[in-house]
């Protein structure tokens, strides 16, 4: 069996363009002011319109595992920024700074460029 | 009938077919074909200015105050007014925010801007026709364009585009800027090439809408992409944005509502056999 990743949320106060849209509407659910980082297990990765969806599997300060529903950008925008539909396959252990959903549940939005392999290559380059 | 008529009447159909089979000349035309990409920040009318209220919108009283209503409940973690997190296309002008690439395709008798996100077809007709008055409205409207030779040097330099007959709801942006209720905005356009730099369009619009003061002009500009790579955008795939009543929820991994603001009610669930704790 993997060995689940030891997982820690952050909370960290970037002032960089974590605030930045990706989104062809509001993205206002998600928390661009107190975004966090996340290290985990990537359960499943959707190459889906309108937004690509990354369920990563996170273990919490209590040790519990849970999955974290996270939006990013679209295929097309993704493409252009070197990801492709095989770049994070289940199994894969990543960190990525996310603006979380409001309300505290598990779910927050990312930008192609805050994924990176727990050995820190960047997964947009990465295959 | 009579001799003279069969004559008159060969002539008017050879030259009804001769007028048919006249070629079209794509050279008289501007070189907009190739994938076009937004130069500037995602989803701002005025790609100059900042976001939100830094867009300084000259909206009248009426839509200031749905404005700040809309971005007080953003504020709250809800999307406001923006309609198109349900999959709405963007609508005209909004749609011209290019937030996916765009090709645009000259025929003889309609212009195509073909966007990726394939909701947001225009079709602009340049066949000399006038607005119909029994259509029904549309998010991308009905565009009636003029091909304009600037310099009369025989060649066609721009593009100037009227749409009407738009269908609500839209708005300017994400950020909720409105559009007034009456759907009865009238989008103006002239799309041409930087003359120093033919790999650059530019499409001057101009809004007309009740909810503003005044007619609101912005420029917005696009580079060429040399490589470009199209993919299929169709936002119904997979939209985790769920709208119940008056509430918008998120979904999980699981199919699962998630409450997306804080302290968020749950749906009301009184038509459903809920068993009791």
């Amino acid at each position: 069996m993997r060995l689940l990743t030891t997982a820690v949320l952050m909370g960290l106060a970037w002032a960089t363009a974590t605030g930045a849209v990706l989104a062809h509407h509001s993205f206002a659910m998600f928390d661009t002011e107190h975004p966090i980082e996340i290290t985990g297990t990537v359960r499943e990765f959707r190459w889906v319109a309108p937004h690509t969806v990354l369920i990563v599997e996170v273990k919490g300060q209590d040790g519990t595992l849970k999955n974290w529903t996270l939006e990013g950008g679209t295929p097309s925008l993704l493409r252009r920024e070197g990801m492709t539909a095989a770049s994070l396959k289940p199994g894969d252990e990543i960190v990525v700074r996310i603006n979380p959903l409001r309300s505290g549940a598990p779910g927050g939005s990312y930008q192609a460029p805050q994924v990176k392999f727990n050995d820190g290559r960047p997964v947009g380059a990465a295959r | 009938m009579g001799k003279t008529a069969s004559v008159l009447l060969t002539i008017t159909v050879l030259v009804g077919r001769g007028a048919a089979q006249q070629p079209f000349d794509q050279s008289k035309y501007p070189a907009f074909d190739g994938q076009w990409i937004r130069v500037g920040p995602i989803e701002r009318y005025d790609p100059t200015r900042p976001g939100a209220r830094g867009q300084e919108a000259p909206l009248t009283p009426e839509y200031q105050a749905i404005f700040e209503t809309n971005l007080a409940e953003v504020a709250r973690g809800g999307v406001g007014d923006d309609p198109v997190y349900r999959c709405i296309p963007e609508g005209m002008p909004r749609a011209m925010n290019l937030v996916f690439p765009m090709e645009i395709v000259i025929k003889r008798d309609t212009t195509y801007l073909l966007m990726e996100n394939p909701s947001n077809l225009r079709r602009i007709y340049t066949d000399g026709r006038a607005f119909p008055t029994d259509e029904s409205p549309s998010w991308m409207g009905y565009s009636i364009g003029r091909w304009m030779d600037e310099d009369g040097d025989g060649r066609y330099d721009a593009l100037e585009v009227e749409t009407r007959n738009l269908k609500n709801p839209r708005t300017f942006d994400s950020s909720g800027l409105p559009l007034h209720k009456d759907a009865q905005t009238v989008v103006k356009e002239r799309f041409f090439l930087d003359k120093a730099n033919p790999d650059t369009l530019y499409d001057q619009i101009t809004t007309y809408d009740h909810a503003l003061t005044r007619p609101w002009s912005v420029t917005k500009t696009m580079r060429r992409e040399s490589k470009p790579i199209w993919v299929e955008t169709i936002c119904g795939e997979n939209n985790l944005h769920v709208n119940i009543g008056n509430q918008i929820y998120m979904l999980n991994d699981a199919g699962e509502l998630m409450p997306m603001k804080k302290d968020q009610p749950p749906p009301d669930l009184k038509h459903f056999n809920v068993p009791k704790k």
